[in-house]
Formats: C-alpha cells, structure tokens, sequence
C-alpha cells in the first residue's frame, strides 16, 4: 500500500474510532448514572475550558488548584480582592465535583470579602458575586448537593435578611429592586410568570428563569406551602433555594445523604421565622424607602413548621430547642397580632401558647409571668415596658409618646389597623400605669401629664413643619384627622380641634377622646 | 562597538529565522486583546481594570521570560554545537564582544517586544476608561490609572528604642535576667512600648500627624487619599467596625468629618478626603474616634498613610514596564551565562531550574527563619537539626537575600494599585538588577565563554 493511501486511511480509521468513542461515552456515562457508580454526574454542557482541565490535567489538577488557593490567600492577607472572582472561578472549575470548594469561595465572597469595603455597594457586589457562584455555576455541575442549596438559601437567609452585617437593609433594598419586576407591587405574580401573555411579560419570564435560574412553577409550589411569601424579599428566595434542595433531593435519594437534609429543613423553617418578624415590605409612599413590617398571615404555618421540625429531629437536644424556640415564636407572634390590632388572633395563640407551655415564663425578666398569671392585655403592655411590674414615671411616658408616635406614622401610611393597634396600646400603658399609681401617697409627683396632653405633643412634633414628618405625610394625615390644612405660615397647634376615627375601635372622637 | 552590533544584527536575524519574534509577538498580541474576554472581575470597572493590568502584565513577562531564557540559551548553545561559532570566532572579534553582542541582541529584542505589547495594553485600558461612565472614569483616574506617592506618619523607631531600654534597665535593676531571656525580655518590652503608638482604646480618639513634605508644593486643590488598616482581637458577628475621622488642622474649622464609618479590621480601606486640609508646613493631622467596646490597633508600619496624586499614569506605566525590561535584562544574561559552558538542552534545564529556586524563595526563607532545612515539630514548637544545613542555611541566606532584591521590585502590583514607581526606583532596578546582579552573571558568562574550547562541541555532533 502506497504511504499517502496509508495515511489516508489511517486518519479515517482514527476519526471513526474517535467517533466511535464518543457514542460509547455516552452509554458509559448513562450507565454509570444509572448503576449509581459514583455520586458525581458526567459534567453536562460544561465549557471546552472546563471539560479540558478536568480531563487533561488529570492528577496535576491538585498542585494547581493548591497553588491557586494559596495566591487567593495571599491577596486577601494583603487586602487585593480584584482577582478573587477569577481565582475563585479556577479553583471551582478544577474541582467541580466538590461541593466544599464552591461553598467555601462563595462564603468568603459574600461573607468576608465584603465586609472588607466600606461602602454598601461594593459590599454588595460581593454578596452577588458569592452568590450568582452557587447559583449559576455550582448547581450547575451539581445540581443535587444539599450543601450548595443550604449555602444559597443561607446567603439570602443570613447574609441579607438577619441584621448581623449593617449593610443588610441596603441588601434587601437591592434585592427587592431586582425582585420587584417580576413581582410587582403586592410580591406574588405567578400567573404572569407562568404564563406571560404580553412581549414585556415573556422578557421578564424568561429573565427570571435564565438570570435567576428560578421556575415560577416551583417558587408557586413552594409560595402554597409554605407562604404567602412577599417575593420581593430575601427570605422567599432562602426558602426556594431550600425546597429545591430538598426536592432534589427527594427525586434523587441515592445522591444525597439523608443526614444532610436537616440543614435544608432548618434554612425553611429559619426563614419563615424571620419572614414573620419582617416579611412584609411596605414601600413609603412619601418618601419611598421601603419598610419591613411582620408579616403575620405566616403564623399559623410557621407554628405548623415547628411541630414538623420537632416530630423530624431525632436529637432530644436539638427537640428542646426547637420547643424552646417555638415559644418563643409565639410570643413574639401574640405581641405582633396585638400590634396589629388583631386581637382575636392574638388571644387564640396566646390561649394555645398557655396550653402548650403552661409552667414556662413567657416574660423573660419575671420568673412568676406564667401564661394563666397574666391576661393577654398585661402581656401586651409588659412587652413594650419590658416587666409588669416596672413603674417608672419617665419609661412609661416614653413608651407612651412611642406608640403614638408610631400610630400616626402608621396611619400616614394608610395602615389603620395598626394605627388603631398601637394607639390601643398606648392607652393600655397609660391606663396601667395611672392605676397603679393611683394609691400612692405622692401621685401628683409621679404622675403623667393627662393622654391629651401627650397625645397633642406628639401630634404637634409630628406636623412641624420643619422636623414633623415630610409636607405628604402631614397633609394625609391632617386629612386622616380633620384637621384644617397647612398654611405657610403657620405653625399652630391643630390639637385644638382634633377630631379622628379610630378605626377598629368605632370610636368617633374630639381631642378630649384621644386621651382615652 | 561595531562588531557589537554586528553581533547584535545577527542575533536579530536568528531571531526572524527561528521565526522567534514572529510567534512571541503574535502570542503577546493575542494575550493582550483576548484576555479580557475571558476574565473574571468582580463587577466593577476599578477592579476589571485591575485584573486586567495585572494579568495582562503578568502573561507579558512569563512569555517574554520563557521566550528569553530559550532564545538566550538556543542562540550561544546551538551556534557552539552547530560550529558555527567558529566562523564567527576566527574573525577578529573577541569573545567577550560576541558574548556581549548576543546579549544586546536578545535585550533589544525584548524591549520592542516590550514596548509594542506595552503599547497595546496602555491603549486597551485607555480606550476601555473612555467607554465608561463619568463617575466610574473618576473613580479610575483618581485610584488606578494614576500614580500614587505614599506619605505615611514616623514610624517612632528611634523613641520606641529608647524608652524599651529604659524600661528594661529597670527591670534589670530588678530582676536579674540573661542570655535568651534577655532578648526575650527586650521584645516584649518593645512591644508594649510600641502597643502605645498604635492601639486607640474603646471610646478615645487617636490623632495622627503625616508630613507631606515637598509634595505639599503641588498637591493644594487636589483631593487626597487615606489608607488605614487596623488589627483587632476581638471580631464580633457584624465583622466591622464603627469609627469617625476627623482629618484637618487642629483648632481651625479647615476640617472634614467623616461620620460614622463601617470598617472591617485586617483590611485596608482607602477613601478620599477634600483638597487642602493639611497646614502651611504641609502637615496633615488626622484624628479618629473608637466608637467600639474593644480596642483596635492601627499597625505602624502600614495602619495609616496618605496617597496623594504624584503624577500621570503614561510615565508610570512606562517606569513599570522599564523594570520588567530590568527583568529581562537579567534573564538574558542567565540564559547566556549557561549556554557559556553547558550544551543548549542542559542550559534551558539549568536556567529554569534557576527560576525555580527564584518561585520557591518563600520557602527558602521559611527554613532560614526556622534555622533549619527539616522543619518545625508543630505540637512541640521545636525545630530539627541536620549535619547538611550548617552549609544550607547560609546558602539560602544567600540566594534569599539576591531573589528579595529582584523581587523587591514589583512594578505590576504597584501599577494595578495606582502607585507610584519613582525614577529612582526604576534607577535602583536598573542598577541591582541589570548593572550589579546581570553585570556579576556577564562576567561569569563571559569568564566561562572565552575559556571554552570552541571546537570540542564539534564532538557532540
């Protein structure tokens, strides 16, 4: 056989068996899925890049990834962080079956680096940064490893809802500007999502899934179960990264280890938690920032969450504190209710909080607080003044002052119900006090100023025009009251022809009502 | 000087031949414009910026070093044993001009290389900072494309000196201590002597004075620039810090208030202050409160200092790129200095080999401050002895002592970081590392190369 013939068929033969090899690989590699061979999956899709190093390099990947952490470490010592999204990308790309190794550079990004800059937005940069790397690109290549959904789920839980990181209001107001596309004014928009009709609706849909790598469908699901949730906000994307580690986890059981779905089951219940405590935005109307106010629908179902939480774990240690915790839950929970003026609720979960745990305080500075000592208006008044007990002149007429305060805002806002919920408490404390200190020898000396009285000084601070609220909020609010408008020029007390609604109380009243 | 660059002109020519510059000029090229569409940044335009200058730089001098190191090697190497050396060694040219010309010729080689990749960096990362934002090309002319002067406070060396004598003469005068213990005791008398220069106490406030000196003359209506870094021993859950600077004239009302300020310790943070604060004496006082319950320590050797605009980033750029052609220089020397006596495979092997020793220096100077070669048994703190480092260890000393003088000089790093390279610095590499480290390695290759018996290689052949 002549040479060029030789060659020539030569090189058909190598790219038949090239070819050949590739098919075999893929039956190789459906097998080793199915067989459960190994715990990692054939990367899928990877890039040439990727795919080249974590074949070529074979044992030498070790002594890169080794020299590339130890740079990493040494530009961090010396305060260079510009490289660490890079080195942070190599070292993850020659391990990328190894779940620590994302987990750890995603952390030191949204942990530590960030914390290392002064100025919010850079923080957050860092924060995105820790995070798009689990989301885009750990879960990518393994996408049923329950210690990448926890990390996620932590980094919105932990990172950007808890307060531990003063930038965490700039966080959330981040997020909530990237969420409120998708979910509008009300936080929940799934129908749209699922099914877009307009151009606008299919661009934002499909920048959900692809961006945020998120399924409408699921974050519906998991919103029934577990919410409603206010999408806008950190903790409903804690609990959706969650939940899909768990559901992974439940469609694969022979690729997770079941012991380290625990941690899924706590960043679900976790986030609830803070959910109730501050999951509900409400954007100012005046001056639009956004407040976080609890969102209490979520009681029923996060008490529900504790009793599954309970009857899962199997450490008697870890029970103990889950209990510990739901009681203390719930007596946040009685207190937000009463706040919110919902009291029928809040005496239906005060009445099972003393069901549940009738020989426990439920106010911490008071050993004898048990729930049958105390009735659900003492309880109420003891957690603004902190002891039932306390009757310090100067504490209850700041705490007085307080909850007027913040029942004006709140009916600026338009939240009457809690207007109406703290100005009951304000008249609670009040009442409380005059009465316990109406047999002392000296009332006079310790008495507070007559409510209208405090309640015209508060209202009076709140309309000054130069350091009452912004010119919006005291125009609404003078209509809330009845009040003659603002004039530029003056700056009279409208306490004199004071006349409001107090809704929920059905009460009608003049300025002497609202010493009530 | 003719028969030189007579010299020099051949090696140019090898270097076409081997189609040598050709692939390196390309490689350089393609590095430049393709690695900023593979790299990651972290989001920012300073810090794309800065990767970007950093690898970029970096992949310059790996490709330019390695392509040195083979061509220096290839060129004196492959002319001995391909003979024909001895065409050019029978002309009447010395050996210490061709030696020399070869050199000139690889040195030359690299500074075109240098400049026509330098030159496509510099318009990359300009053309780039005309693309962004108004505020983003702020941020980049003021904190990276620029270059920086450091001024930072005294470092108090000379009273923290004193007063640890004194004290610890009164200690003596107490306690008799001697020999270990002695330095020991010194040490830590130093180091509570200098705890009061750098710790500010939960709620007291801490005043710094840093002398601009003759900066002060060309830097009135120009913003400045502070870098603090503090140590703390306690970190709570938040990770930071909250503190408030006061940075101006004392008693006057030429002050700037930073309000309260969120930092982390062990990081260093930099933030701008207003032009013009410092005195007529050019002396710029900074006060800083501790609004913490724990105590934090502002390190005197890098807790404070003051980044002032020194000049524009075109000159600097090119000072960087002076010290990496310094590099170069030294390269090529290596490279010939081996092929001087060593066949061109054993000469490339040597010279990486070298390198080697060059990247691993860290570990060099760990076993010299460990004062041995077999390392430190970690749970009794001692260290092990062995027969061979009574030899070792003032070898590595050695070699520790010539790597921290090239490595020293770190034109990358400063350039990414917006700080300035001085003349003199660039004067200083050239002398350390082309004039005093190159000329010391020349003469040895130009020792062992006009010994050499030309015609022996032939042998090999």
């Amino acid at each position: 056989m002549k040479s060029r013939s030789k060659k020539i068929l030569l090189l058909v033969l190598a790219a038949a068996l090239l070819a050949g090899s590739g098919q075999m690989q893929k039956v190789l590699n459906r097998d080793r899925a199915q067989l459960d061979l190994t715990r990692t999956t054939p990367l899928k899709s990877a890039p040439p890049l990727l795919a080249f190093t974590t074949v070529a390099l074979g044992g030498f990947r070790g002594l890169i990834s080794n020299f590339l952490w130890i740079r990493a470490n040494d530009l961090q010592q010396a305060g260079k962080y510009f490289e660490m999204v890079q080195l942070a990308s190599w070292i993850t790309d020659l391990e990328p079956h190894y779940p620590q190794v994302w987990a750890f550079q995603a952390w030191n990004m949204a942990w530590n680096i960030s914390v290392n800059f002064k100025d919010f937005s850079d923080r957050w940069h860092w924060v995105e940064r820790g995070m798009e790397l689990l989301r885009d690109e750990g879960l990518r290549y393994n996408p049923y490893e329950p210690l990448l959904y926890q990390q996620l789920s932590w980094i919105f839980q932990s990172k950007m809802g808890q307060n531990m990181d003063d930038a965490n209001l700039y966080y959330k107001e981040q997020w909530a500007n990237e969420m409120m596309p998708f979910f509008g004014p009300n936080g929940t928009n799934f129908d749209e999502l699922i099914d877009p009709q307009t151009a606008g609706a299919k661009a934002r849909a499909k920048l959900f899934r692809e961006k945020y790598k998120m399924d409408p469908v699921i974050a519906k699901q998991v919103d029934e179960q577990w919410g409603p949730l206010d999408w806008r906000l950190p903790e409903a994307s804690a609990i959706y990264w969650a939940a899909l580690g768990l559901e992974q986890a439940k469609q694969h059981p022979s690729k997770v280890k079941q012991s380290d779905l625990m941690q899924l089951r706590r960043s679900i219940y976790q986030s609830m938690l803070q959910a109730l405590y501050h999951g509900r935005l409400v954007i100012n109307p005046f001056d639009k920032s956004y407040d976080y106010y609890p969102d209490l629908d979520l009681v029923s179902k996060l008490n529900d969450a504790y009793d599954t939480m309970y009857a899962e774990e199997p450490d008697p240690g870890q029970k103990d504190s889950i209990k510990h915790a739901q009681r203390n839950f719930l007596r946040d929970a009685v207190y937000f209710l009463y706040e919110d003026n919902r009291i029928a609720e809040a005496a239906k979960w005060f009445a099972y909080l003393g069901r549940n745990f009738p020989n426990q305080p439920i106010l911490d500075n008071d050993p004898n607080s048990l729930p049958s000592q105390l009735t659900l208006d003492q309880y109420a008044v003891a957690c603004v003044q902190g002891d039932v007990k306390d009757i310090d002149q100067n504490r209850t007429l700041s705490a007085v002052e307080g909850l007027l305060g913040r029942a004006y805002y709140e009916l600026a806002t338009g939240d009457d119900n809690r207007y109406a919920g703290f100005k009951l408490l304000a008249n609670k404390i009040y009442d409380r006090y005059s009465k316990q200190v109406a047999s002392f020898q000296g009332q006079a000396r310790v008495g507070l100023p007559p409510l209208a009285d405090v309640n015209r000084t508060v209202l009076n601070q709140l309309l000054d025009p130069q350091k009452g609220l912004p010119y919006a909020a005291r125009a609404v609010l003078r209509t809330q009251l009845r009040l003659p408008p603002e004039t530029a020029s003056t700056n009279t007390s409208p306490a004199a022809a004071v006349s409001t609604n107090l809704p929920g109380t059905g009460e009608t009243n003049t300025t002497s009502s609202l010493a009530k | 000087m003719q028969k030189i660059l007579a010299i020099t002109w051949l090696t140019w020519k090898a270097a076409f031949r081997f189609r040598l510059f050709l692939v390196v000029a390309v490689l350089l090229l393609a590095a430049v414009v393709g690695l900023p569409l593979v790299l990651k940044d972290d989001g920012t335009a300073r810090g794309f910026t800065q990767i970007l200058i950093t690898y970029t730089l970096s992949v310059i001098t790996a490709l330019l070093g390695l392509s040195t190191l083979w061509l220096s090697c290839g060129t004196l190497a492959r002319d001995i044993e391909e003979c024909q050396i001895q065409v050019v060694a029978t002309k009447p040219v010395a050996r210490w001009q061709i030696w020399l010309g070869k050199w000139l010729g690889i040195v030359s080689l690299n500074a075109t290389l240098l400049v026509l990749s330098g030159a496509c960096v510099y318009g990359l990362l300009q053309w780039r900072a005309t693309r962004l934002p108004a505020a983003e090309q702020e941020i980049l002319r003021t904190q990276v494309l620029v270059a920086r002067g450091l001024a930072q406070p005294p470092d108090y060396n000379a009273e923290i000196d004193a007063r640890t004598e004194q004290l610890l003469q009164e200690r003596l005068k107490q306690t008799q201590i001697s020999g270990a213990d002695l330095a020991l005791a010194r040490q830590q008398i130093r180091e509570q002597v200098k705890a009061y220069f750098q710790l500010v106490p939960p709620q007291y406030t801490r005043e710094w004075q840093i002398n601009l000196g003759f900066a002060k003359n060309f830097l009135r209506g120009k913003p400045l620039q502070l870098r603090v870094k503090f140590n703390t021993a306690q970190i709570g859950l938040s990770g930071t810090f909250v503190g408030q600077w006061r940075v101006g004239e004392p008693g006057t009302a030429n002050a700037w208030y930073s309000g309260p300020m969120s930092l982390s310790p062990n990081a260093y943070h930099e933030f701008e202050i207003p032009a013009d604060l410092f005195d007529s004496q050019g002396v710029l006082t900074i006060d800083f409160l501790n609004a913490n319950n724990t105590t934090l320590l502002f390190p005197i050797a890098d807790g404070m200092a003051v980044l002032y605009p020194e000049g524009g980033f075109t000159l600097n750029f090119a000072r960087g790129l002076g010290i990496l052609f310094c590099w170069m220089a030294l390269l090529a020397a290596i490279g010939l200095a081996s092929a001087s006596f060593l066949s061109f495979p054993v000469a490339t092997f040597f010279s990486l080999a070298l390198l080697v020793v060059v990247f691993s220096s860290g570990t060099l100077s760990d076993a010299v401050a460990n004062g041995t070669i077999t390392g430190v048994n970690e749970e009794t703190g001692t260290a092990g002895h062995f027969i061979a480092d009574f030899v070792l260890i003032p070898a590595f000393q050695g070699i520790v002592a010539v790597v921290n003088v090239v490595k020293n000089f770190s034109p990358i790093d400063s350039l990414s970081t917006g700080r300035a390279i001085s003349w003199g610095e660039l004067g200083a590499a050239f002398g350390q590392i082309v004039l005093l480290f190159g000329g010391v390695i020349s003469a040895i290759g130009i020792s062992l190369f006009a010994r050499r018996e030309l015609a022996t290689a032939q042998g090999n052949q």
